[in-house]
């Protein structure tokens, strides 16, 4: 299943999923990531990790291992 | 504060997310009049405030660190968490006032769905209204209003429009309170499952498909049309109506965080926030030092030159005035680290150096406060609070001390202006930035070293993490900047300042006593002023500290240095910049033609040590002295500081024990290395 860490730069998607096992995934959700929202890959850090998803009107910074929860 | 005084009238607790414009309001509403308190025996920092006395509204107000949920993800966010609930000395508030940015409506909601769910008497405070309309959206208050069934207000944080409404509100919840106990209302909430955040959020979605819609429904007389709002009614985040970010704030981000022109911008905004540090702050610091020297001249005239004028005069003015000679530098960092963070560039920056900092174990929330370690360790120490893993934040807290901090300037200059030829000045500015890559490639190995070595300690699984809210590029608010400002001021002078007194203190002591008034000097032909100078020097080499000095030269001599080193490197650990002048105390200073730096200079020149005709500074001994001020953490502030922000002496004590051992043997092998290759 593709994740939000697959994402090519400007590339949406809407989430599917949110991986429970995932030790951030319960932040992840708090902070605006559920199912069926839309997120883009808006842009990428220097050393293309953290990687920056735009959700519900903003913009989070967000580390590539902890985005790998969001499933799309 | 008289906690039964504060019983008695209502409290209102502001919480928000972070970036919700939470600080603002809290300025708005206590103006100047706050007062910072500690949650006990913990780090997390509140203040509280009545409400200006220009608004008729009789409460207090407590001011709570930004939190994202009411379920804590950290064990700082956990105390914030137990504090809104409960405040060991404030107990429950009566109110909870939340900030909401308009303009991201659902985010922010899902704090206020939980205070609501957990009882309290809730009022939503609308904030950022103009960035909604930028989007071209508006919100209903009194439908939101009616669906949460909780007051609604807005303000517009740039012109303070709305405040009035606001207090009308609390004004009306303050009436409306009855003299039932709240908190046996409270319910803390669960740990909550996922399909709970979910059911949360589909609330929400719900509540913001109700209260928002295009702006071109309101028709001409300000009236919101209804019949054009059922038209074109629509969800949120459908393909036809997304709440996109901040369309400049996405164009300005292509530039900020890209490859090149991003790392170009980072390196371009840490070499202006160094220059300014340095060099705006120096001109500051040098009419410090003048007016403390000036007092301290005026108190010796007036009190006399016996102890107690010089205890006045060397121990408690001149102790005051090393307290207060960093002031300006951190007046300077803290100003612009706070426009960076109110402009959204602090965030960018902190994600540019996630990656490398988490290759030795640190976080993108490193940053500011290393950065900070450069102008003074004590408020680098306290900024690492925003550190939500205790790892990484303890693993910060320990380099600090290693970032060159301004007080050993004076001590590079002395020791750069003895290294290189008169003739060739460009040189020292080439060896001090030498020293500061030095001392920033050291402490990268230093925390990948402890790093291995933690992980072999500590097996815990890693949660490190790293979520930051990138917020819409915007013109700083000078006015919340300048107070944040100097409320950190205000609490440097207030942590570090006694320790630096009191140790100034009895460093005064123990140069000052016992032979306090030498008697056995030769008074012949020369001055008064050189006569109060010999006896200085001749009260110092007979003095406590001398002895302590003594006492340790065997320490001193395999680095090449004698027991005047020795005392000068003890003062030291009171503040560095002291090494200067202890230097000229104790080597008998008395050329008053030259400025001060060139006679210790000369002194230095023909210094031998003791008993033998070999000389005292040499390239080799003093690249030595300069590799130990990299390391050794010379500073008992940074002591107390780090005992007080990891809430144990474990940290603190391994810190003065590696970097001291580590600037004595690595200085140990630089002047015997220096020496087998021929360098004296």
């Amino acid at each position: 299943m593709r994740t939000a860490v697959d994402l090519k730069l400007g590339e949406k998607a809407i989430i599917k999923d949110v991986d429970n096992s995932h030790y951030s995934s319960h932040r992840v959700l708090e902070i605006g990531f559920t199912p069926g929202q839309e997120i883009e890959l808006v842009s990428k850090s220097v050393f293309n990790d953290p990687i920056a998803l735009s959700i519900r009107g903003t913009i989070i910074a967000i580390r590539r291992n902890e985005a790998s929860c969001i499933m799309i | 504060m008289n906690t039964s005084a504060l019983n008695k009238i209502p409290l209102i607790t502001l919480v928000g997310q972070p970036n919700s414009g939470k600080t603002t309001l809290f300025n708005y509403l206590s103006g100047k009049n706050y007062k910072t308190v500690n949650y006990p025996g913990s780090t997390v920092e509140y203040s509280i405030s009545k409400i200006l006395s220009k608004f008729s509204v009789n409460a207090n107000i407590l001011d709570s660190p930004g939190i994202i949920s009411l379920i804590p993800s950290s064990p700082d966010e956990k105390l914030s968490v137990d504090t809104l609930f409960s405040h060991p000395k404030f107990g429950t508030p009566d109110i909870v006032a939340v900030t909401v940015d308009a303009s991201q409506l659902s985010r922010h909601l899902f704090l206020v769905k939980q205070l609501i769910e957990a009882n309290f008497k809730v009022i939503v405070v609308l904030t950022m209204p103009d960035i909604l309309h930028k989007k071209g959206l508006e919100i209903s208050d009194n439908k939101l209003g009616n669906i949460l069934n909780c007051k609604v207000v807005r303000i517009n944080g740039l012109t303070g429009k709305g405040i009035d409404d606001l207090l009308k509100a609390i004004d009306e919840a303050v009436n409306e309170l009855n003299s039932e106990n709240i908190s046996s209302l409270i319910n803390k909430p669960e740990n909550s499952h996922k399909h709970h955040l979910l059911d949360l959020y589909s609330s929400i979605e719900k509540i913001e498909s109700e209260v928002i819609f295009k702006k071109e429904n309101i028709n001409s007389n300000g009236k919101i049309d209804l019949q054009k709002i059922n038209e074109n009614l629509v969800i949120l985040n459908s393909p036809r109506f997304p709440n996109k970010p901040d369309e400049f704030t996405l164009r300005l981000d292509r530039f900020v965080l890209h490859k090149y022109s991003g790392l170009l911008i980072f390196f371009l905004v840490m070499s202006i926030t160094f220059t300014s540090i340095f060099w705006l702050a120096s001109p500051v610091m040098d009419l410090v030092n003048e007016f403390f020297s000036f007092l301290s001249d005026n108190a010796v005239s007036i009190l006399g030159d016996g102890w107690f004028g010089d205890l006045v005069s060397n121990g408690i003015i001149s102790g005051l005035g090393s307290v207060l000679v960093f002031l300006p530098q951190i007046l300077i960092l803290f100003l612009i680290l706070g426009l960076l963070e109110d402009s959204g560039y602090l965030a960018r920056g902190a994600m540019l150096i996630d990656k490398p900092l988490s290759k030795i174990g640190l976080n993108g929330k490193s940053f500011v406060p290393l950065l900070s370690g450069f102008a003074c360790a004590i408020p680098a120490i306290m900024a690492t609070r925003t550190i939500a893993n205790k790892r990484e934040r303890f693993l910060t807290i320990f380099l600090i001390p290693l970032m060159s901090c301004s007080a050993r300037l004076p001590v590079y200059a002395l020791l750069i202006a003895f290294l290189i030829p008169s003739d060739k000045p460009w040189l020292g500015g080439l060896i001090l930035t030498a020293i500061y890559i030095f001392s920033i490639t050291s402490s990268v190995i230093i925390a990948a070293i402890i790093n291995k070595f933690q992980n072999k300690l500590i097996q815990e699984k890693d949660n490190s993490s790293f979520i930051l809210e990138l917020p819409a590029y915007r013109k700083p608010k000078l006015t919340t900047v300048l107070n944040n400002t100097i409320k950190s001021a205000k609490q440097y002078v207030k942590k570090a300042g006694p320790v630096i007194l009191y140790l100034s203190l009895i460093l005064w002591v123990l140069t000052y006593f016992p032979n306090y008034d030498p008697v056995n000097i030769d008074e012949s032909g020369k001055t008064a002023e050189e006569i109060t100078q010999l006896k200085d020097a001749e009260r110092i080499s007979s003095s406590y500290a001398s002895y302590l000095g003594k006492f340790i030269e065997p320490v001193m001599s395999p680095i090449g240095l004698d027991w005047r080193v020795g005392v000068s490197l003890v003062a030291t650990f009171a503040a560095r910049e002291v090494f200067v002048s202890s230097l000229a105390l104790i080597f008998k200073i008395t050329d008053d033609e030259d400025d001060l730096q060139n006679s210790i200079l000369n002194a230095m020149r023909e210094a031998k040590i003791e008993g033998t005709d070999k000389k005292l500074f040499t390239i080799a001994t003093t690249t030595g002295l300069i590799i130990f001020f990299v390391f050794a953490l010379q500073c008992l502030s940074t002591v107390a500081i780090a005992k007080k922000e990891t809430g144990g002496w474990r940290i603190p004590i391994l810190q003065l024990v590696i970097f001291t051992f580590a600037a004595y043997a690595l200085s140990f092998i630089t002047v015997n290395g220096l020496r087998a290759l021929g360098i004296n």
